[in-house]
């Protein structure tokens, strides 16, 4: 319990500061020279991204790179593995699940307690992005040219001279960004921890070894990740993009969502070039899904089955 | 004792072509301590493990006070206080934590009662359990366990990583049990502490049940050891069945007596015997009778197949 509260808060710390901290990295370096550098690779790389250019040079869509970084993806993940197969497996092989149900608790109050505490960690864990991003937003300004002076004519809009300035002003973050737009983000997050999490306490349910889980859901993990990137990658394996996970991770998506078309930002569906398209809802409604069935198989197996003795 | 309060019919359970145990078919009584005893692998943590609903039956069923331990395992477990042979607690927790724990999950429990007990079993409850001994761990959960306020106990193998002198604790923690009117459900492989707490015994060999022995008339049965000096004269037609040829191999000849030994006396002071040795049964000899080969390979002073042969569970040993 020690051990989980101690990777709990290492966690926790860790996603906070590294979403706080690039909040840093995207005020320190100006837009115009992030521009450079992605305008290079986006021939090449762009269809990779789950968002336009245009929102991956704005603010918003350089913070919100920050959902798709592999410290939060695996911090999220490995917290999710490593609960999710500590349920029966982990359980079973320490020896503590033998004197744990002398007692008179249910297996389905043992599955559900640590679910929930699972689950509970996750909500946290998510939200300590979404904290470090706007903590990050309150404190960091950015630094723009002062726009060119307007002069005021009656009866005409006002007309900017054309005139040059090389003079900066700091602006601050909050003026630029509303952090709002990044709770789809999170909540996306948390959606696949919960995914992840579920997909973990099945197989655990049906093993005794908490190391052969961890293996298990780690190659189905990676074989995941291998599945979208492949998909992107290649017209003829798009397919593999629906038979991947990540497929409903879309953080930066769905960030964009909400910063352009925030009618959108809690849809199950939403219209696209006027075709009806899974909304961010509705893709964290599969990664729900697949935590529901994940939990509801493992508790399913973890009624049924024989207990074996302690190694 | 009046009722029963632990009953097995026909239990099975096999795994694949394995038979853990086999139409087993047992009942303990109220207050009754209850032993268990066979080699490793002869069902007896198999049976523990279905009557608390941790395995399925292949077929066959058990009940705890009516409760069917399949279907009704949670309320099976509510009446039954269960240490497992190997206790793996919380490494995290020190010994007051792992107590609170334990005294704060089973509803009645008393934590009181279980650091008292910690302090009979001389524990030091302030250490975490990762850094206790593997005897230490055993004593916390024997103190967890035996807090419990519940009718039955199952204890398998309490005793085992124990010292002496805590052993002798545990032993009389059982007999208090007994005296309290709770069964206890004893699963040992010291013969000599299953004999000496036990009111009734079963022996278990590859799956399954092969003996009930009735310990207090075990303490009435003898073994008679003698050299012959002549030939042996028949037994008369009277004491036929109160006595039993055990052995006559040469001289050496043995006698076992199923009942009181007085009767026979008169009759064993005629025969041409020298070198007479007179010493209780014990269990021993008739975990021998099923267990016999297995001793003999394992050699007469080895364990035999786990079995610890102590000084005191020794006939006249």
């Amino acid at each position: 319990m020690l051990e989980v509260r101690l990777l709990f808060a290492a966690c926790l710390v860790l996603v906070f500061a590294f979403c706080f901290v690039r909040v840093f990295i995207v005020a320190s370096l100006e837009l115009s020279d992030f521009a450079a550098i992605v305008e290079k690779l986006w021939d090449k790389w762009g269809k990779f991204s789950a968002v336009p250019l245009s929102q991956l040079l704005s603010y918003p869509g350089r913070i919100a790179l920050a959902f798709d970084e592999p410290i939060v993806v695996f911090t999220i993940s490995i917290f999710a593995i490593s609960r999710g197969s500590d349920v029966v497996s982990g359980e079973l092989n320490r020896g503590t699940l033998e004197l744990l149900l002398a007692q008179p608790v249910s297996r389905l109050q043992v599955l559900a307690s640590q679910a929930l505490v699972t689950i509970g960690c996750l909500a946290l864990l998510s939200l300590a992005t979404w904290c470090g991003t706007w903590a990050g937003i309150q404190v960091t300004s950015v630094k723009e040219r002062v726009p060119p002076p307007k002069v005021k004519l009656p009866f005409l809009p006002a007309v900017p001279l054309p005139v040059r300035s090389d003079e900066k002003i700091e602006i601050p973050m909050r003026e630029k960004v509303d952090p709002a737009v990044f709770w789809p983000g999170a909540l996306n997050l948390f959606c696949l921890g919960c995914a992840v999490a579920g997909v973990s306490t099945l197989v655990s349910a049906c093993d005794r070894y908490r190391w052969r889980t961890i293996g298990i859901v780690a190659s189905l993990y990676i074989l995941s990740m291998i599945c979208k990137i492949l998909g992107l990658a290649f017209e003829q394996f798009a397919w593999l993009k629906d038979v991947s996970l990540f497929t409903a991770y879309e953080p930066q998506r769905f960030i964009a969502i909400a910063t352009r078309t925030p009618a959108d930002t809690w849809t199950f569906f939403h219209q696209v070039d006027g075709l009806s398209e899974l909304g961010p809802l509705g893709y964290n409604a599969i990664l729900l899904g697949i935590a529901a069935l994940g939990y509801l198989a493992a508790a399913i197996i973890f009624h049924r089955r024989d207990l074996p003795a302690p190694l | 004792m009046t009722g029963v309060i632990v009953e097995s019919n026909q239990l099975t359970k096999t795994y694949g072509p394995l038979t853990a145990l086999c139409e087993c078919s047992l009942a303990v009584n109220k207050g009754e301590v209850f032993g268990l005893l066979g080699p490793n692998g002869a069902g007896k943590t198999t049976l523990i493990r279905l009557l608390l609903g941790y395995l399925k039956p292949t077929s066959g069923r058990a009940n705890v006070a009516g409760l069917d331990c399949e279907r009704q395992s949670v309320a099976v477990r509510r009446l039954v206080a269960y240490l497992p042979a190997e206790a793996s607690m919380f490494p995290q927790m020190n010994g007051h934590d792992a107590l609170r724990f334990f005294a704060e999950i089973r509803p009645g429990s008393d934590l009181a009662r279980s650091q008292l007990l910690a302090e009979r079993l001389e524990l030091d409850l302030s250490r975490r359990v990762s850094l206790m001994s593997t005897g230490m761990k055993q004593k916390l959960a024997l103190a967890a366990t035996l807090a419990a306020q519940t009718p039955i106990y199952i204890l398998d193998e309490p005793t085992a990583n124990l010292d002496p002198t805590v052993r002798s604790t545990v032993l009389a923690l059982v007999a208090e049990a007994r005296v309290a009117g709770k069964s206890v459900l004893f699963s040992s492989h010291v013969l000599s502490e299953v004999e000496q707490v036990c009111d009734r015994v079963v022996i278990l060999r590859a799956g399954r049940l092969v003996h009930t022995q009735v310990m207090r008339e075990l303490r009435t049965q003898h073994r008679i050891v003698a050299q012959l000096s002549a030939p042996l004269p028949p037994i008369p037609e009277s004491l036929r069945h109160q006595l039993v040829i055990a052995s006559h191999a040469g001289a050496e000849v043995t006698f076992e007596t199923p009942g009181e030994l007085a009767p026979l006396l008169g009759w064993l002071a005629t025969l041409p015997l020298a070198d007479v040795r007179i010493e209780p049964v014990g269990l021993r000899a008739v975990y021998d009778r099923y267990h016999r080969e297995q001793t003999r390979a394992s050699g007469q002073r080895e364990p035999a197949d786990g079995v610890a042969l102590e000084p005191a569970a020794l006939p006249g040993g």
